[in-house]
């Protein structure tokens, strides 16, 4: 996997956190009083909702309908003003092969270079807020997401966000993107790499406190708006004996999938759950071997020095000298404690699937019932 | 589903061989995605005041006879009275880029705002036909409608040379048909865009409700029409009533399969309601078992 990989070229190649560009920054005037509030050089002001735009949007949906897996990510820029995160572009990153693991390092972060150095230069906006990931099904947890979100939200300002578009559900008719930051609690125990047991009851994570959510929002502006609405509206044919259907026609005219009746995705989706339970119980297996072993060791060490103890006290009382107490954990090597997040995050994707299954089948009762009333049977 | 309104152009083709016989490699229509589109508008509205319209390369594939646009990135150029200048190197690296991302789009053309065509437009047209040599590069007019008297819209042209000794500053732009295209599950995305204020955390049962809204309000427009019809309010049109038998009279037939189906759906949702709160109880456990 060229998790840590990517991590490393996006941390290679991000400006450092106070590099964002605030317009007010470099010019010693006073900054207007109306403004005063909404511009925050030392990004003191929380984020409390993120603007998408809607090129943003197209170019999303595009591009994580056109990759063939669900590996398609990129990075948005935008500016963040007065706690919105206004994200006005987008660019795709080459999906990573896992080839040459340096190699493809450097190419990604050379390649993000000079996209931000070329959109510069045609007025674009180059400032990195954050990055999104194509998922299906609503599974989106992964050791991916989770390191490439945990170093921008070190190095960028305001800590990024990663925005999670679902394909699966969007091609059901409801659009989904949804905007994420890790919780500060789990920043904490990935900082300092604690995963094990103990570590998650002192910062209290479950797969649900890994990730917090920020309102999201769809801005369009004035000039795509207007053009929007000219595409929508009906055009009528020029032609006076065209079939009703076809008398009217727009650019963009109305879909109904939404009202498609047919379970089609239910079947993938009960496979993908029962896939995540077995990836769950596997990963399980493992962390219960290893504690296992752990135990042994354990054991086998106190067994030691018990054994050792009793003996130097025969000695003592035998009037000989005590035999030197040696350094237990260089006889037994007791394994690490096992780090819980893989299976933290497995448990992650079974609920995922098992919520879009739990929504996608409640939708389907209702397209049933419907239908049924309709036909009046 | 064309982009621009009534047009009452006639597109001409002269869809006759070339002398050898090949066949012509004349793109005859045009279809372009709403990123493409909209990457376009970003791009105008971030122009400086210096700059009377901006260019851009058109990136997609081609078949046959159609040129199916994907997406599209702003290029630097300027123009003056005297003349015309294109940062080439910046096309250039600015395609390897995008080609490494999405190795299948190749340079089909190139847009512009504004619908004016002038030699400059014939002097650009001439240097993106070498770029996608050996075919013909497409041209895109993109009308802003932000200038007066003239509505939004878009064009697609091709070129062809004019003149006894063709010369790279004339040619004709025949106009070709443009068409939007988007694949069928973008589609949400778009209703996005279009409803004011829709937020994209709505639940699936949300979007359901206000289709079947919808619906219900088309019937009941229907309906007003039948019966005003029936009062004799209305000349009732015949085309329409055939339609609406057509399309009402194909009743959902009643099978057998209904309520093993809905005994199917509700055994699911009964699962994943199972498996959810398995999961959050294993969550809980994984913090307490230490304890």
């Amino acid at each position: 996997m060229a998790a840590p990989s990517m991590a490393a070229a996006l941390a290679a190649s991000l400006p450092a956190p106070q590099a964002a560009p605030t317009p007010a920054a470099p010019t010693y005037e006073a900054i207007p009083a109306s403004m005063s509030k909404a511009i925050d050089i030392e990004a003191e002001i929380p984020l409390t909702c993120v603007q998408l735009d809607g090129m943003v949007i197209t170019k999303i949906l595009k591009h994580s309908r056109e990759a063939s897996s669900t590996t398609a990510h990129g990075l948005l820029l935008g500016l963040d003003l007065d706690g919105i995160l206004e994200v006005s572009n987008s660019f795709a990153l080459p999906s990573h092969t896992n080839d040459d693991d340096e190699k493809a390092t450097k190419s990604i972060g050379r390649y993000q270079a000079s996209m931000l150095r070329s959109l510069k230069e045609v007025q674009g906006d180059d400032n990195v807020v954050g990055f999104y990931q194509a998922t299906s099904l609503g599974a989106f947890f992964n050791q991916t997401l989770i390191d490439t979100q945990a170093i921008h939200q070190d190095r960028l300002r305001h800590g990024g966000v990663v925005i999670v578009h679902d394909i699966s559900q969007t091609a059901r008719g409801n659009a989904s993107f949804r905007a994420f930051k890790l919780t500060p609690s789990f920043m904490d125990a990935y900082r300092r790499a604690n995963f094990s047991t103990a570590g998650l009851v002192s910062h209290r994570l479950t797969f649900s406190s890994i990730l917090e959510e920020i309102p999201l929002r769809v801005r369009t502006n004035a000039l795509l708006n207007s053009y929007l609405n000219m595409l929508a509206t009906p055009s009528t044919s020029s032609f006076s004996g065209a079939r009703p259907g076809e008398a009217t026609t727009s650019a963009l005219s109305p879909s109904y999938s939404v009202l498609d009746i047919g379970n089609t995705g239910l079947t993938k989706n009960l496979e993908q759950v029962a896939e995540a339970i077995d990836n769950y119980r596997t990963e399980e297996g493992n962390v219960a071997y290893l504690s296992r072993q752990i135990a042994r060791e354990k054991l086998r060490a106190e067994t030691y020095v018990a054994k050792r103890k009793e003996e130097n006290a025969r000695r003592v009382s035998q009037g000989l000298n005590p035999l030197p107490e040696e350094d237990v954990s260089r006889l037994f090597r007791i394994p690490p404690e096992p780090s819980r997040l893989e299976s933290m995050l497995l448990l992650g994707q079974v609920d995922a699937y098992a919520k879009s299954l739990e929504s996608n089948a409640g939708t389907g009762l209702v397209k049933m019932y419907g239908a049924k009333a309709s036909s009046g049977v | 589903m064309p982009l621009s309104a009534s047009s009452s152009a006639a597109y001409l083709q002269n869809t006759s061989p070339t002398p050898n016989g090949a066949p012509s490699t004349r793109p005859t229509s045009l279809t372009i995605h709403p990123s493409a589109l909209f990457s376009i508008l970003d791009h105008y509205l971030r122009r400086t005041d210096a700059q009377h319209r901006v260019i851009g390369t058109l990136l997609g594939s081609r078949t046959d006879s159609s040129v199916d646009v994907k997406a599209a990135f702003a290029v630097l150029h300027s123009e003056t009275d005297e003349q015309v200048a294109v940062d080439m190197d910046y096309h250039r690296a600015m395609y390897d880029l995008c080609a490494r991302v999405r190795p299948n789009e190749t340079i089909v053309g190139w847009y512009s705002t504004g619908s004016d065509l002038n030699t400059y437009s014939a002097l650009i047209q001439n240097f993106y036909s070498q770029e996608t040599a050996p075919h013909q590069a497409v041209h895109v007019a993109l009308d802003t409608g932000t200038e007066g008297g003239k509505g939004a819209g878009v064009k697609a042209y091709i070129s062809s040379p004019v003149g006894i000794f063709p010369k790279p500053e004339n040619c004709v732009f025949v106009p070709i048909p443009c068409e939007l295209r988007f694949h069928e599950a973008e589609r949400s995305g778009l209703d996005l865009l279009l409803s004011p204020n829709a937020s994209p955390a709505q639940t699936d049962l949300d979007v359901l409700a206000s289709a079947l809204t919808d619906v219900q309000n088309m019937l009941n427009r229907v309906l007003a029409y039948v019966q005003s019809v029936l009062r004799g309010e209305v000349v009732g049109d015949k085309a329409v009533g055939r339609y609406l038998m057509d399309v009402l009279g194909t009743g959902v037939e009643e099978d057998g399969g209904w309520t093993a189906g809905l005994q199917d759906t509700l055994m699911v949702t009964y699962l994943a309601n199972l498996v959810r709160s398995q999961a959050e109880v294993s969550a809980r456990l994984a913090l307490t078992s230490s304890a």
